[in-house]
């Protein structure tokens, strides 16, 4: 089966998921009582007025005929009005989706690099001292709300030692911010050769990014152990000692074993971080998609609700159809 | 030649039950037999009798929480009780090789066939680049493999259990060992699969002049490929000999029994047959383990039975081992 | 409690001590909750407004006070009445809803089980957090709501773990022998699968209970759900928070300690019990 095709089929197979959180998402902002007329309006709006206003944005029609309207739109790349920043949602998703993608990218990254690692080491001795530490760690950091712990580190880091800039957004406003070229400041300022923005824009990302990391690392480590245990405890590692393979060799059979369904759940892990990066955005006022969804929740702006939620459905699609990807490579049984 | 000898083999395993009491699992209990160069022994046993454990121990692949209190095991007039890990990986896959059961999980599911072989001769260093897939594809063709250059390119997924299982042949003689240990190699095959392994493993035994030592339940299996046998009852040896002389004049009970339990014999041979369980690992009875199933049990076999000779290849741990033969 | 008694529960800690652990700080946790009324110095809720963001040790307020002049270790106190008010109610409602719905969709398959899949699909795509912020936005405020949307959310999570017991049971050898021997379905089900599925999804339980808590006051702190002045964890951060920057971090700190401990301790309990429940493991006695 060739890539093209099978990307096609993955695509196809998704639609009915991403229509099914669409519905979903589209009937729950409107069963609300949050009154979003009354809000555009403002005070001073008498009934006539508001009346047209709901008449502009479609919401006194039937709520199928509201969907069916939006569904067409969606087809065109229209995906509605933002009304609190009163831009369309597509531009707004295009200019907050850099900054949570920078900031996801950096923490799962370092959560891989660390925690498989820790994760294999632990399952070298399972119930040795080293994997009941690392057991510990991981629930403990399962237990950690991301949002304290990033308080923390700002009343550490910012107030007492002075070592981390204010938490206020992803470049210093002391700092004239680079071109946008991919959305990433800190990218942006490196091919800018503005070194000042670049080391503003670094500096900034370090707490949050830290803070994520810790616990982006936590269930990797866990499930990385897990992985690990069940390949070494398989048939083929069995028979491999029994084959006088040394420990180097058959250690490399068992990372190439443990490879795939260590990919496929760091994929996971990258998209539930996605979604939970909105709370981190939201304690260092870092402006990105998640901190724009968590507003548009809680501000009731419909388009842009169903806009943040499609951007996290689709996201997570294309992430599972790279892994998906992946593991085609990797893995023979998959080819069949 | 002598190549295994192995004598008094004890091994018991340490558990935590419930009540968070250790206990001790008495799994071997004194296990000895020999294997010489050119002849295939049987090991055979109801499930739980300790011949893959026997099996594992004689290459060195017992580990926590099993121990080894007690015994010797020799093979080619070393010890492999005292080697060390790096000196057991030169001697296994080398000068004894292993065919294991469950063909199909046991391959590395992520190499062809043919790199599995050539990794095996690479990482003994028997063969290596060119010489080593040529060595590889002839053993494909030895095992019977039809189309083995093609076959080099498969991967295992891609066998059947009767392939996989000559694929592991190959694998245990690609590098000329001395020895094979094949632990059930054939459950789980169709019957006329597992007939055409086990003469392929016949044959190059043969054909090579090498020992063997074939674990199953299958008396079946050893009266047709095997020239010795050892049949053995709860982790002890009770009765070993020559393979047509143990079939014809059966001295141990347990043996007996055995023999009988095949269909179509019981009549013919108007041998008693006993069922029940094997005795409790945890748990033992002095004496003799089969006293509790044995027709012909006295109070002469609460005394641990000694093996008695019967000719001087054929002996049973049985008190009345002569008035049986 | 008689010696045999203390043995078991001697030998239950020693075989799993993070069960242990996690159990003991659930139940410190629960007397916490119980006898709030007479452990916590002050009422939650009372107000000195000439004492606000008192640090730790001034006067009577062991763990300082809040922006509103509230004590803040009689709030973190009460807040456990809180954590348990979320973690017992929508335990049993994805163990009500969630049981049932994975026994039918494992051993009948069919459409119950093809909609549990699709729900799950659709869950796996929709990041819960998210889920749960919008439909408590959309539907009310309130306790009542966290409760119910958390609890119904995550009942399909726990079908799962139920449907995937039942799916390993259906063929176990014990099973099919209960249907050979002519026992009417119902009892096969309830008699021979459901015990053994339940002994797998019990360990399930805590660590969705440290879910549940974990995501109450993650909307507590966003401002959805519970609101300050209520004595809540997640409330309780969120009021920190302001202070964080000038320096006043107590009014975050300790709920944010109490919220950790908490959630610990759960997750410690379940993961220790799966070791406990884990007959292989019980068996090597490791």
């Amino acid at each position: 089966m060739s890539i093209t095709r099978f990307l096609l089929r993955r695509l196809l197979v998704a639609v009915p998921v991403l229509l099914g959180i669409l519905f979903l998402t589209f009937m729950l902002v409107r069963i609300g009582d949050q009154d979003p007329v009354a809000m555009l309006a403002g005070p001073m709006a008498d009934a006539p007025m508001l009346a047209r206003i709901r008449a502009e944005l479609m919401l006194d029609q039937p709520l199928l005929t509201q969907f069916w309207g939006y569904l067409t739109r969606l087809v065109q790349g229209d995906l509605g009005m933002s009304w609190q920043g009163n831009a369309a949602v597509t531009k707004e998703i295009a200019t907050h989706l850099p900054a949570t993608l920078e900031l996801v990218t950096l923490a799962v990254g370092i959560g891989a690099l660390v925690g498989v690692p820790l994760g294999l080491h632990a399952a070298e001795r399972p119930n040795g001292w080293f994997d009941q530490l690392s057991r510990f760690g991981s629930l403990f950091g399962f237990s950690l709300p991301t949002y304290w712990l990033g308080l923390m580190a700002i009343f550490v880091f910012f107030f007492l030692l002075g070592w981390a800039p204010a938490p206020m957004g992803r470049v210093s406003m002391m700092v004239t911010p680079p071109p946008v070229v991919t959305g990433s400041v800190l990218i942006d300022s490196i091919l800018a050769g503005n070194g000042e923005a670049a080391w503003s824009a670094a500096s900034q990302l370090v707490l949050p990014v830290g803070c994520f990391a810790i616990v982006a690392t936590a269930p990797i480590i866990k499930h990385t152990r897990a992985i690990a245990i069940e390949v070494m405890g398989s048939d083929y590692i069995r028979y491999a000692r029994a084959c006088g393979f040394p420990r180097r060799v058959i250690r490399r059979i068992a990372l190439r074993a443990a490879l795939v369904p260590v990919i496929t759940f760091v994929g996971s892990e990258f998209t539930s971080l996605l979604a939970a990066a909105s709370l981190i955005e939201f304690v260092f006022a870092w402006g990105g998609l998640g901190h724009w969804g968590l507003n548009a929740i809680l501000l009731g702006d419909f388009a842009a609700v169903q806009g943040y939620v499609l951007t996290l459905a689709i996201a997570s699609v294309i992430i599972f159809a790279l892994v998906d990807l992946i593991v085609l490579l990797l893995e023979p049984r998959a080819r069949a | 030649m002598r190549l295994l000898e192995v004598e008094d083999l004890h091994v018991e395993f340490a558990a935590r039950g419930l009540d968070n009491r250790v206990r001790v699992a008495r799994a071997l209990n004194g296990v000895s037999f020999t294997v010489d160069a050119g002849e295939v022994v049987g090991l055979v046993g109801e499930t739980g009798a300790g011949k893959s454990l026997t099996a594992l121990a004689a290459m060195g692949l017992l580990r926590a929480p099993a121990r080894i209190p007690q015994g010797s095991i020799r093979f080619e007039g070393q010890d492999i009780l005292a080697m060390s890990d790096r000196e057991l990986e030169k001697i296994r896959g080398r000068r004894m090789a292993m065919v294991v059961q469950s063909p199909l999980t046991s391959l590395d599911p992520l190499k062809r066939i043919g790199d599995q072989l050539v990794r095996m001769q690479r990482v003994h260093g028997t063969a290596r680049g060119a010489e080593a897939r040529a060595r590889a594809e002839a053993m494909l063709a030895a095992v019977r493999i039809p189309d083995p250059a093609r076959r080099m390119q498969a991967w295992p997924h891609e066998l059947s259990g009767g392939m996989a299982q000559r694929v592991l042949i190959a694998m245990a003689l690609v590098n000329e060992p001395a020895l094979v240990i094949a632990d059930e190699p054939t459950t789980g095959l169709d019957v006329t699969v597992q007939a055409q392994v086990l003469d392929t493993l016949r044959d190059l035994v043969r054909a090579r002049n090498l020992g063997a030592l074939v674990i199953t339940h299958d008396l079946g299996v050893v009266a047709h490929y095997c020239q010795r046998v050892a049949v053995m009852f709860a982790g002890r040896i009770v009765e070993d000999g020559p393979v047509a002389e143990v079939f014809a004049r059966p001295a141990h009970p347990y043996t007996q029994a055995l023999i009988a339990s095949t269909p179509g014999r019981i009549a013919q041979l108007g041998y008693t047959v006993t069922g029940g369980t094997p005795p409790d690992l945890y748990d033992l009875p002095s004496g003799c383990l089969y006293r509790d199933r044995c027709p012909r049990a006295t109070t002469a076999c609460l005394a641990p039975p000694p093996r008695i000779a019967l000719d001087a290849t054929h002996g049973a741990a049985c008190h009345y081992a002569w008035e049986a033969a | 409690m008689s010696a045999t008694t203390l043995d078991r529960v001697v030998g239950t800690a020693r075989r799993s001590p993070t069960f242990a652990v996690g159990f003991g700080i659930i139940l410190v946790f629960a007397l916490l909750a119980a006898f709030a009324d007479i452990l916590a110095p002050m009422p939650p809720t009372l107000s000195h407004p000439y004492e606000t963001l008192k640090p730790p040790g001034s006067g009577p307020f062991l763990l300082g006070t809040d922006g509103n002049g509230m004590d803040v270790l009689s709030r973190v106190i009460h807040g456990a009445r809180y954590a348990f008010g979320i973690a017992l109610p929508a335990g049993a409602i994805m163990a009500v809803v969630g049981i049932p719905l994975g026994l039918i969709a494992g051993w009948r398959g069919g459409w119950v089980d093809e909609v549990l899949l699709r729900v799950l699909d659709v869950l796996r795509a929709f990041p819960t957090i998210i889920l749960a912020l919008a439909i408590v936005a959309a539907t009310g405020q309130g306790f009542l709501n966290v409760i119910l949307v958390v609890g119904f959310l995550d009942s399909p999570i726990f079908a799962r773990i139920v449907r995937a017991e039942v799916l390993a049971l259906r063929n176990a050898t014990f099973v099919r022998a209960a249907v050979a021997a002519g026992n009417p379905e119902w009892r096969v089900l309830l008699v021979h699968i459901l015990p053994n599925a339940i002994l797998g999804a019990t360990a399930q339980l805590p660590l969705r209970m440290a879910w549940a808590v974990r995501i109450s006051a993650t909307l507590a702190f966003i401002g959805i759900g519970v609101q300050a002045p209520a004595p809540e964890w997640g409330a309780m951060i969120r009021q920190g928070a302001e202070y964080v920057i000038s320096g006043e971090w107590w009014v975050a700190l300790f709920p944010g300690l109490a919220l950790i401990a908490m959630v610990l301790g759960l997750n410690l309990a379940g993961d220790g019990l799966s070791d406990l429940l884990d007959p292989k493991r019980r068996a090597t006695g490791k």
